[in-house]
């Protein structure tokens, strides 16, 4: 080792001022304290480890990775070196090195077993379950622990059913085999000891339909002794496979008469039910007494009998049994009655809990829909509270909630006359008003208040007159109210929720940013959360705020990628067998997550539009990114949809809601959005790699392609690809001919930008763009006809620009906000071609202005070559061409900067003095109320406008050289 | 009405309709899959006939000797389905996790405010074993009650014998680092 003979304490106490500045960021520190302790010990390896990686902090890459390669070529063995080189590695994503150095390592120590160790958890970083089975044997010779022979039994499963071989149905059937083998020979050996071993053998059986002898073990002596905790789920699924339904249905009885509010006990208990009936007369068994569905009617009646708290347990399994009989057309009403009467029954027992709605909810779709009205009705009667009297109390209050919410989702308001409609929401906001003010006034700051749901419905009953009216008054109102609501239960995240995206549907940023920052999302909520409003954000009408939003988000999905691998070397170093594959798929849903990828993708573009430094400045910012276009980086299959849809709450009517469907078509519809952005995005990028050919670091700090930088030819060849996969992806798009989500109710998802980008004549910029780019670099003839074409296209846009803000000044009389976000989406969409054009026009006259200067001689040999072609415009004239461009765009931007700075702040819907007295709100809380609202709007309009308005002044001085 | 399952990865994707509540802290990644990797048994989750999450709790068991213990590290119960013995069913499902792994008494730190809490722990036969000064670090630091539960297995109840003086934090780990 370099520094044998030296003392380790010592080696660790020099070593220290480097670990420590590298602990706090101080890379630069670390660097000069590396550097100084090398200068008198130039062979500490470890200190030149460290070096590397605060080169690599740095940003330094070329010479970091110079250092570290050194070093690694020494194969060095000791601990810390191997850590410090470990993490740089895995910093560059570049696992295999983390292998052949511990491959390295464990050869000049054989057997270590800390190695060994670190060697298999370098093959489990990249899944070569293979080689994990063989190290992980290796360290079972060398120490003979459980942990390392059970490490070796399930990288010999996951061979079986994730690596390359398990496609293969023989070759799967021999590795479980053999699993089963290591595991069975454990035991003989009587060396099975932990519960987890317990369930990696269980798991082994299931995998290969071995289901006896998994019941076998299951139900066992040593099975019961290793892992008591063993969940009985396991047993119902053992059963219900091996089709012993019979001892399935005791066992639950069993359990059901001691847990009595289990609903996975009553669903499996049914089942069983039906199943048996399905079974021939069993042994012993006379036709009289052959099992019939009324003895689990009286079962469950006993239970019901018998208890002496109301459980919600037995009476919804009753509905279950109804349903379930009606659906296989069994005489379902004359064994346990009437279902309208059960469920009138469970509603008087259980509505004064505000689960009772979910509850209901589940069996509704099992009838008519003239049934379903009806049942409501006779809910609402039941709720005693009549369309002329109040609550008496919380209970009943939360009762006639209950009621209001099913007759929502039976359709029974949807249909309504607007005036009905009308008077049906101030009625909600009178219920609203006296529940707050009478049962509400002793809230905990973090309790709901009792009635918010009153204003939640009301709030969706104005969503639904707004889209008949084609007006935003109402929805205008129902913000109001949710923001007023909100000032008395500030933890209702419902409220904030439907704020959000109130404000967004009408353009809102400001509100929509502060209902987003009230609702605290953090973390893997990011991810799940983040389609109500970072989703929403590209081509809202702001860049830089939609910038720090998107920030925020990577941020946590660089961490979690960054540790995604380390989770899963966790549950190794747990053993935790039973969760290793959950694991893995989350690694992949959270790398694949089409929250990440899109939002990575629009931080690029947002970056690339509002560049704002000089060009070169610019040049080195792209550089930066590293985009390599001819790359396509996106795992498209893989995408995964992370959202949780379902986090907003929604009463509308179950007929007309398609919950899967909208889910499935948002998310299509958002990959072809991806699709369009990504293609845009690697298009640009080869106008600009044309003239601004990548340096190559990068490359070579991936060690494995040694490739130079691409030739022109390649480039252009890349761009001419590129362009046709462009033309042809819009060519596809308008033959797919995706409809626009439905806007029907207040919390379906807004439109995707499918159509936006559809619309604008991005394909057309682009591709022109393209020719152009082309055109310039050839010399060839067609050059001054595609400028102008070009010419053309901005003037289109700069128009559309215009108009668009024009539009948005004439509605303003009508109505303000019904249309801003389309408006303002059009206003950034067009902004964006802009911007992107005006630095790529920067791009190109830098370069041309330079060549045009000293290229003249190269070019004449260059003719010289070529004399049968035409001749090529000359550097001169290009150059000369691509001023006039710039200044045209720079008049453009200006037309458009005189556009927005006209660009009026909406009109809020209603005078508001006739609004106020609308509300039947206190009044000293109304003026408050309203100002606010209005105010958060006019922030946001004239933030918009400062913020489009720097960004064309950026790119109007970019151009004006 | 409940089904209990395991906690799983894909659960953190669906579980807003509880997080979002401002009493339910939603914790770094590093955090969940430290628990589903040690203590897979002791995360486990409510699910409501229809699917919804209705609530989840977090645990695990350390200690040595008669220190062994189970411990709440989490228990949330979403806005809707409150009032509904949920909070009971999940802890009584951590208590037998605990006896299944013999362990002596379960514990449970709550804030002093709590007072909901406080109530509902009590009625589950937790008894407050101690105060724990400026336990919850915050604009105003607050005192943390150390709540416990004896097992059958610490057939004496020696492990909730109360203290008698509140004790400080850095007190606290050297006690029960033993």
């Amino acid at each position: 080792m370099a520094h044998q003979g030296m003392d380790t304490a010592l080696f660790e106490r020099r070593l220290r001022p480097i670990y420590d500045n590298l602990e706090v960021g101080n890379n630069r520190k670390a660097l000069q304290e590396s550097e100084k302790l090398l200068r008198k010990h130039p062979s500490m390896l470890c200190a030149r480890a460290l070096k590397g990686l605060a080169l690599l902090r740095l940003g330094r890459y070329e010479e970091s990775h110079g250092c570290l390669q050194a070093v690694a070529e020494e194969k060095p063995t000791d601990d810390s070196t191997l850590q410090v080189l470990s993490f740089c590695y895995r910093e560059m994503e570049q696992l295999n090195k983390i292998v052949e150095l511990y491959q390295h390592a464990v050869k000049k120590n054989p057997g270590n077993e800390e190695l060994l160790a670190h060697l298999f958890i370098s093959y489990v970083r990249v899944e070569d379950y293979k080689a994990q089975q063989a190290v992980a044997l290796q360290l079972y010779k060398a120490q003979p622990k459980n942990a390392y022979y059970f490490w070796s039994v399930i990288s010999v499963v996951f061979q079986g059913i994730r690596g390359p071989e398990s496609a293969v149905p023989e070759k799967r059937k021999i590795y479980l085999c053999l699993a089963q083998r290591m595991v069975e020979k454990h035991i003989r050996e009587g060396k099975l000891e932990s519960e987890q071993e317990a369930f990696l053998y269980l798991h082994i059986l299931k995998l290969q339909k071995k289901f006896q002898e998994a019941w076998e073990f299951l139900t066992g002596e040593l099975c019961a002794k290793l892992y008591p905790g063993a969940p009985v789920s396991m047993k119902f699924e053992l059963l219900k496979v091996l089709g012993n339904w019979r001892e399935l249905n005791e066992l639950l009885q069993q359990l059901l008469d001691a847990d009595r509010d289990r609903w996975d006990y009553y669903k499996e208990y049914i089942q069983s039910c039906f199943e048996i009936l399905e079974l021939p007369i069993a042994e012993g068994e006379s036709e009289e007494k052959k099992f019939s569905l009324a003895a689990c009617q009286e079962f469950l009646q006993g239970i019901i009998d018998t208890s002496e708290r109301k459980r919600r347990g037995p009476y919804l399994a009753r509905l279950e049994l109804h349903q379930r009989m009606r659906a296989h057309q069994l005489p379902a009403e004359q064994l346990i009655g009437n279902f309208d009467e059960l469920v009138v029954e469970y509603f008087t027992l259980f509505a004064d809990k505000s689960c009772c709605t979910h509850d209901i909810a589940l069996f509704l779709p099992s009838i008519s829909m003239k049934q379903r009205q009806a049942l409501a009705n006779k809910l609402l009667l039941q709720s005693g509270v009549s369309s002329t009297s109040l609550p008496m109390n919380k209970e009943q209050m939360q009762k006639h909630i209950c009621a209001l919410q099913i007759s929502r989702m039976c359709g029974a308001h949807i249909d309504l006359p607007i005036d009905h409609l009308l008077a049906f929401y101030t009625v909600l906001k009178l219920h609203y008003e006296h529940g707050r003010s009478t049962f509400g006034n002793k809230l905990l700051s973090t309790e709901m208040g009792p009635s918010d749901p009153y204003a939640l419905l009301a709030a969706n009953v104005m969503y639904d007159i707004s889209l008949r009216e084609n007006k935003s008054d109402y929805l205008f109102e129902a913000l109001c109210l949710l923001q007023y609501v909100l000032r008395n239960s500030t933890s209702n995240f419902h409220v904030k929720l439907l704020s959000l995206k109130i404000y967004h549907m009408f353009g809102c940023l400001v509100g929509a940013q502060e209902m987003y920052d009230y609702l605290d999302i953090k973390q893997i909520q990011l991810d799940s959360m983040g389609y109500v409003h970072c989703q929403l954000l590209p081509l809202c009408g702001r860049f830089s705020g939609a910038r720090n939003c998107y920030d925020a988000t990577l941020k946590f999905f660089t961490n979690s990628y960054k540790e995604r691998l380390e989770y899963i070397a966790l549950t190794y170093r747990f053993c935790t067998f039973s969760k290793m594959e959950e694991f893995l798929n989350f690694k992949e849903r959270l790398t694949n997550s089409l929250q990440y990828v899109t939002c990575s993708l629009e931080a690029q573009i947002c970056d690339l539009v509002s560049c704002y430094g000089n060009v070169h400045q610019n040049l080195s910012a792209y550089s930066a990114m590293s985009i390599e276009p001819a790359e396509d980086r996106i795992a498209w299959h893989e995408l995964s949809d992370n959202r949780d849809l379902d986090a907003i709450i929604r009463w509308d009517p179950l007929h007309q809601v398609d919950a899967a469907g909208e889910c499935k078509d948002s998310f299509d519809q958002e990959i072809e959005v991806l699709q369009l952005r990504s293609l845009m995005l690697r298009l640009f990028a080869t106008f600009i790699d044309l003239y601004h050919p990548p340096p190559s670091p990068k490359q070579s700090l991936n060690g494995d392609s040694k490739e130079e930088t691409p030739a022109p030819e390649s480039a252009t060849s890349t761009l001419e690809l590129l362009r046709d996969s462009w033309t042809g992806l819009y060519q596809r798009l308008r033959l797919m001919n995706y409809k626009p989500l439905p806007q029907q109710f207040l919390v379906n998802l807004l439109p995707t930008r499918l159509h936006l980008l559809l619309e604008l004549p991005y394909e057309r910029f682009f591709d022109d763009l393209a020719q152009l780019v082309l055109d310039l670099h050839s010399g060839a003839a067609s050059l001054a006809a595609h400028c102008k074409q070009v010419g053309d296209n901005v003037i289109a846009i700069m128009e559309l620009c215009v108009q668009t803000i024009a539009d948005s000044n004439d509605w303003n009389g009508k109505d303000g906000l019904w249309k801003r976000r389309q408006q303002q989406q059009k206003v950034a969409a067009s902004l964006e071609m802009l911007s992107l054009y005006a630095f790529l026009l920067s791009v190109l006259n830098d370069k041309l202005q330079v060549s045009s200067k000293t290229k003249t001689n190269k070019k004449k040999q260059a003719d010289n070559k070529t004399q049968d072609t035409p001749q090529p415009v000359s550097d001169k004239e290009r150059s000369q061409m691509v001023q006039e461009l710039m200044r045209q765009l720079k008049h453009k931007l200006e037309s458009c900067d005189a556009a927005i700075r006209s660009w009026k702040a909406p009109v809020l819907p209603r005078d508001l003095s006739s609004f106020m007295a609308d509300m039947s709100l206190k009044p000293e809380v109304e003026a408050t109320l309203i100002g606010d609202v209005s105010a958060t709007f006019k922030d946001s309009h004239e933030l918009m406008v400062t913020e489009l308005r720097n960004l064309l002044k950026d790119k109007i001085r970019m151009v004006a050289k | 009405m409940t089904t209990l399952r395991p906690f799983t990865f894909d659960d953190l994707f669906k579980f807003n309709n509880v997080n979002l509540d401002p009493l339910t802290e939603t914790y770094g990644m590093s955090f969940y899959t430290q628990y589903l990797a040690k203590w897979p048994e002791y995360f486990q989750l409510a699910e409501s006939p229809s699917g919804q999450i209705m609530g989840y709790i977090m645990g695990k068991v350390e200690g040595r000797q008669h220190n062994w213990h189970g411990h709440v590290t989490a228990l949330t119960v979403s806005p809707d389905y409150r009032r509904l013995g949920l909070a009971a069913l999940l802890m009584k499902f951590l208590e037998d996790v605990s006896e299944k792994k013999r362990a002596y008494f379960v514990d449970l730190f709550v804030r002093k405010s709590n007072q909901v809490a406080i109530n509902m722990y009590t009625n589950l036969g937790y008894i407050i074993y101690r105060t724990i000064l400026d336990y919850y670090a915050g604009d105003e630091d607050e005192d943390a009650l150390d709540m416990r539960k004896a097992l059958s297995r610490d057939t004496k109840k020696k492990s909730i014998i109360p203290y008698t003086q509140p004790v400080r934090m850095e007190d606290l780990h050297e006690a029960d680092m033993q």
